[in-house]
């Protein structure tokens, strides 16, 4: 999901960011208005927690790497909202400030990562709050339900920006290879992500009880 | 102002070279980044080609193989694509470290406020994951397994989600004995 610049067509772009400008306002917005003093440090240093889980790496068949999302773990402890927040100020700051990801893939990424896939992490928590199998759930949907939806948007690409005898103008791959090069690994990821969810679920549970 | 002026500058050149298609325009705004970078021309030009030749090179061999290894129909598409990127990966690189985003983002104050408090812990974090990933390293004698791997990650991420718990409770105590919490409306 560390799409460059230039991939994307303004025409996903632009709507995109048109909607998750107005989600980013309402949140800012609600953070503003909330009475709590420890609300907005809560919420910075979730986005650095959640920047600090992206970092964690496993290793893939093949000799590879990927990084977990940690998107469910996030949804499991802050609920969607925040962590859309979050995820949405790290895609932020790793655009504008480390150079990681371009900025037109800022938008499509909050939305698919932060919205999409928090709100379906969460509610797949909401099933059996507390359960290994729900955490498992919410840590692997929120790792492949986003892939999917990046999937959709850059296979969508070839059919939206084309020159007269049919080229294309930005990401030239259609459905039949975004889908299963970008979906199948994450189905991996996604393992790796609901064992992470399930176990530092547990460890931070013993911890307090302790 | 000046980083919002800046800021805006480089999202107005990012909309108008993603509009553009035709590769020798694209490879003139290439030239002009590179020669208005000067003496950094070479460091920038290095940073660009790291950060853009997974992505053009996987793109331009899978449309090749698309094109069934016929160059001639494959050069458009791949000019084009590796031309904008390389363009509007090095025009960040170029504008973005002169830009501070907490300035330029201070239309809302929230927003900057938690900005500033974001990057600091992100780049706190950071480190401290590298330290934890080095000390993995130097504690496991052969190459580290899924097991292992999967093991420290949910260590790492659980003591994260910890220390981010304390450090939010430290940083709105500091901020309500320096009395930031007063004027809040």
């Amino acid at each position: 999901m560390h799409i460059p610049d230039g991939f994307i067509a303004p025409q996903v772009y632009m709507p995109a960011y048109g909607v998750a400008g107005v989600l980013w306002a309402a949140g800012l917005r609600r953070l503003r208005r909330t009475l709590e003093p420890a609300a907005v440090p809560r919420l910075a240093v979730a986005t650095a927690s959640a920047y600090a889980l992206m970092l964690v790496t496993i290793p893939l068949p093949g000799g590879t790497t990927a990084h977990i999302t940690g998107v469910g773990m996030m949804a499991v402890l802050l609920g969607s909202r925040q962590a859309f927040l979050a995820l949405s100020l790290v895609f932020l700051i790793q655009a504008l400030s480390l150079g990681d990801g371009g900025v037109t893939a800022l938008p499509v990424n909050a939305l698919a990562v932060g919205l999409v896939g928090s709100a379906v992490a969460r509610a797949a928590y909401a099933l059996a709050p507390g359960r290994p199998w729900s955490l498992f759930l919410a840590g692997w949907l929120g790792t492949v339900v986003p892939a999917v939806v990046v999937a959709l948007v850059l296979g969508w690409q070839p059919r939206l920006g084309a020159t007269a005898d049919g080229q294309p103008l930005y990401f030239p791959f259609g459905w039949a290879v975004t889908l299963p090069a970008i979906v199948l690994p994450h189905l991996m990821v996604g393992i790796a992500d609901g064992v992470v969810t399930v176990a530092s679920w547990r460890m931070l549970r013993a911890k307090e009880a302790a | 102002m000046k980083d919002r002026a800046l800021l805006a500058l480089y999202l107005g050149l990012v909309v108008a070279g993603s509009l553009v298609h035709d590769a020798r325009w694209l490879g003139a705004g290439l030239a002009l980044v590179i020669l208005s970078a000067w003496r950094d021309a070479w460091p920038l030009m290095r940073r660009t080609v790291r950060a853009v030749w997974p992505f053009v090179t996987a793109i331009a061999l899978g449309w090749l193989l698309v094109q069934r290894g016929d160059w001639r129909a494959a050069a458009p598409v791949t000019l084009r694509i590796t031309a904008r990127v390389t363009l509007l990966t090095m025009l960040a690189f170029r504008m973005l470290p002169a830009v501070s985003l907490p300035r330029a983002l201070g239309f809302s104050p929230t927003l900057r406020f938690v900005l500033v408090l974001a990057t600091s812990q992100l780049l706190t974090f950071r480190r401290l994951f590298t330290d934890f990933r080095l000390a993995l390293l130097a504690r496991t004698p052969r190459r580290v397994g899924p097991t292992v791997a999967l093991r420290h990650g949910a260590t790492t991420a659980a003591w994260f989600l910890r220390r981010a718990e304390h450090d939010a409770t430290l940083m709105s105590e500091a901020l309500d004995a320096r009395g930031f919490f007063l004027d809040r409306d």
